[in-house]
């Protein structure tokens, strides 16, 4: 599956990779303490926000909140 | 009901393109996620659908007008073991917006199995959809009638195709019976 940018889509396929391990085998058993991906997922957003705007797709209601927000706390 | 445990289903829909029921979703991204206080799981994804255009179209409106986004909002709650999951569609064209609730939780008897409760809102923007359809029909005629043809066909189709394929995914109630009255006048 591609990501709405095109050079974004190796970043997209190994966060997803990442996201859908933890979710599985951490998230749904309950443990969702220590997200893994952290690190991953701030370069993945990084090249879709910009293809967001480049593309000047509108996205309503949406804040593109920081990375650090809710993940590790 | 879906034939599998919630676990499973909840991890597929987290995965769910591509698959071929959905050739039109070409792209996929992620565009918040975070765990809330109370341990649930947001996500809030886009979604890009590309209809098939025939390339006259495409020479006219540009690439770049081609795609349908979806915007999605999902929640897990691995506690209450329910996923729900709000999308609504967002497009250069605006004419059509289709917004979709599902809710996916254990089945409350069968725990290998999962209830799905899904229902569609379509509303259609602006004046009423025969009239619009009308209102194209008259220009098209008082202008160039090859091109305005296929224009229309090309809306007709893609605003059928976007109808359809939330009416056969949805088992809910569907609101707005305006919307199909207006096709079947077609």
């Amino acid at each position: 599956m591609n990501s709405v940018g095109e050079a974004c889509t190796e970043l997209k396929r190994e966060y997803d990779q990442c996201f859908n391990r933890w979710f599985a085998e951490k998230f749904l058993k309950g443990e969702s303490a220590g997200d893994p991906c952290g690190q991953l997922f701030k370069r993945y957003q990084l090249c879709v926000q910009k293809a967001i705007k480049e593309k000047d797709i509108p996205i309503e209601g949406l804040e593109f909140m920081g990375p650090s927000k809710g993940k590790t706390e | 009901d879906v034939f599998h445990p919630w676990e499973t289903v909840t991890t597929a829909a987290m995965q769910k393109y591509p698959n071929p029921m959905n050739p039109s979703v070409v792209g996929v991204d992620v565009l918040d996620r975070h765990v809330d206080p109370s341990g649930k799981l947001h996500s809030h994804r886009l979604l890009s659908t590309e209809w098939g255009i025939p390339s006259i179209v495409k020479s006219l409106i540009g690439t770049c007008r081609t795609k349908t986004y979806v915007q999605e909002h999902s929640v897990v709650d691995p506690v209450t073991k329910t996923m729900e999951l709000k999308s609504s569609n967002i497009s250069f064209t605006n004419l059509v917006s289709v917004d979709e609730r599902l809710v996916y939780k254990p089945h409350p008897h069968e725990p290998d199995k999962t209830v799905l409760t899904q229902e569609a809102i379509i509303s259609v923007k602006g004046v009423s959809l025969s009239s619009y359809l009308e209102g194209l029909m008259a220009n098209t005629i008082s202008s160039n009638a090859n091109k305005g043809r296929e224009a229309l066909e090309w809306v007709i189709n893609r605003l059928n195709a976007e109808i359809e394929e939330f009416a056969a995914s949805a088992r809910g109630t569907m609101r707005n019976s305006m919307a199909a009255a207006a096709f079947v006048e077609k």
